[in-house]
């Protein structure tokens, strides 16, 4: 009786693992499956419903770690205000004189800018993955809003990342910082471009890599999608969407691994309210 | 463990009120630059109340949930979290769980354990990224939330499961007072 108890054990056992095997298998390296679609589309209410709930709750710790934080935080901050201050009357001359020089060569705007090309969607966050190994969220938007697969998403501070899967009343938002992640960037003002790729595990570093050497960028330079077309494929990102600031900038580092890090804009670790960019060119 | 219908509905609403909280609340609770998971928590208390059965069928069943609300390759999550709870599982069968504190220091190893298995099998899927020695810091930092953790999560699942547990019933029947003089 017993062994027979032993056996049945194994053998479920056995089941268990070849399954997960067999699942691994055949769903690695694919867009989503209907099991998983259908199981979204009956969650993704009942995640709505527990976000809600669990938010007064989550805003009490996230106070409470941001308190703890703060105080570091603050000389810090204070440092980049003037470098800020500095930059926002520098780019109000430029603007001024942008808007002068226009005037004489009697510029208009001309063709609209790629950004009013989108329809913007505004979406909650509802759930995030538990592993730094996929970096990925939940939100409250889906086909029903327009929202497709490969729709680029950013929140107030800038880039966040990309639909990967949608479903009726939600998606499923692949971040920057997921390891899967790859945009085209480009460093302002120097103009050197780069593919944006993560470090995982750190969320606030992100590497910007296969730089031109020859350039020098440093540190405090910001970063933006590069928006490329060619040969009738386009980057899923528009031009100009900001993604971080340069943070590291060795010459040794541009030069032997053509490669710089910087910091993302937008609070990745701790983001609740995104735009899905809607209507885009979807990289055709 | 007893599975009759109504454990089994229990059992359930557990696993699938556990990754809700994971997925609403704990991931999106950054503590000291992490977050803390409960799930490899759930899987180990379950297989230490009841066995390498219930243990390894609700981790197969939590980590499926979770790779198909997360559109992840079905699979990972599940292999991983089924043998962390046929693990907790086994030892409950061969060694007696005595002292208040063996499952929330089995749950911060078995956590640990876990940590690793997901980055083996995401090694073994293929990182397109460099990886952070942070990483480390993570993995170390989530098992010593699982510890904490372990206490209310533990033993409320034994008070929820109470009618269906081996022991605990043993334990009632033993209780039951010896009328004398009859």
């Amino acid at each position: 009786m017993y062994r027979k108890q032993v056996r049945r054990r194994r053998a479920v056992l056995a089941l268990l693992v070849i399954g997960s095997f067999l699942l691994l298998t055949i769903t690695y390296g694919q867009s989503s499956g209907g099991l998983q679609r259908g199981v979204s589309t009956v969650f993704s209410p009942l995640q709505g419903v527990a976000d809600r709930a669990l938010k007064p709750a989550r805003d009490l710790v996230g106070w409470f770690d941001k308190t703890f934080e703060a105080r570091g935080e603050n000389s810090r901050l204070e440092d980049e205000l003037i470098v800020a201050r500095r930059k926002a009357v520098a780019g109000q001359e430029a603007l001024q004189e942008n808007a002068e020089l226009r005037k004489l060569v009697k510029l208009n705007r001309g063709p609209a800018l790629a950004e009013s090309a989108y329809d913007p969607v505004a979406a909650r966050v509802i759930a995030r993955s538990p592993t730094v190994w996929h970096s990925t969220v939940t939100i409250d938007a889906g086909r029903g809003d327009g929202v497709r697969v490969d729709d680029p998403v950013i929140s107030g501070d800038g880039l966040v990342g990309m639909i990967a899967s949608a479903q009726g009343g939600s998606a499923q938002v692949t971040l920057i910082t997921d390891h899967t992640s790859a945009v085209t960037a480009k460093v302002v003002p120097v103009g050197v471009q780069g593919v944006i790729k993560p470090e995982v595990g750190n969320p606030e570093d992100l590497v910007l890599d296969f730089i031109d050497s020859s350039k020098d960028v440093h540190r405090g330079q910001a970063v933006v999608t590069a928006g490329w077309c060619a040969q009738g494929l386009c980057s899923l990102f528009p031009p100009g969407l900001p993604i971080g600031e340069v943070t590291d900038a060795s010459i040794i580092e541009q030069e032997a691994s053509q490669q710089v890090h910087l910091r993302p804009y937008a609070d990745i670790a701790d983001l609740d309210l995104v735009q899905v960019l809607t209507g885009g060119s979807r990289g055709e | 463990m007893i599975v009759t219908p109504k454990i089994f509905a229990r059992l359930a609403a557990i696993v699938v009120l556990a990754v809700l909280l994971q997925l609403s609340f704990f991931s999106r609770v950054g503590l000291l630059h992490t977050s803390a998971d409960i799930l490899p928590i759930v899987v180990i208390s379950l297989g230490l109340l009841g066995g390498s059965m219930s243990g390894a069928v609700t981790g197969f069943s939590i980590g499926l949930l979770v790779d198909c609300l997360l559109v992840a390759p079905l699979g990972g999550s599940s292999l991983v979290l089924l043998g962390i709870g046929y693990l907790a599982g086994l030892f409950r069968e061969r060694f007696e769980v005595q002292s208040a504190l063996l499952p929330p220091l089995l749950c911060m190893g078995l956590t640990l354990v876990a940590e690793i298995g997901f980055a083996v099998v995401q090694v073994m899927l293929g990182i397109d990224a460099p990886v952070s020695t942070l990483i480390v810091r993570d993995m170390l930092l989530k098992s010593i939330f699982a510890f904490f953790l372990a206490w209310p999560i533990y033993y409320g699942l034994r008070r929820l499961l109470r009618p269906a547990l081996v022991e605990e019933s043993k334990l009632t029947r033993r209780r039951q007072p010896t009328v004398l003089g009859t």
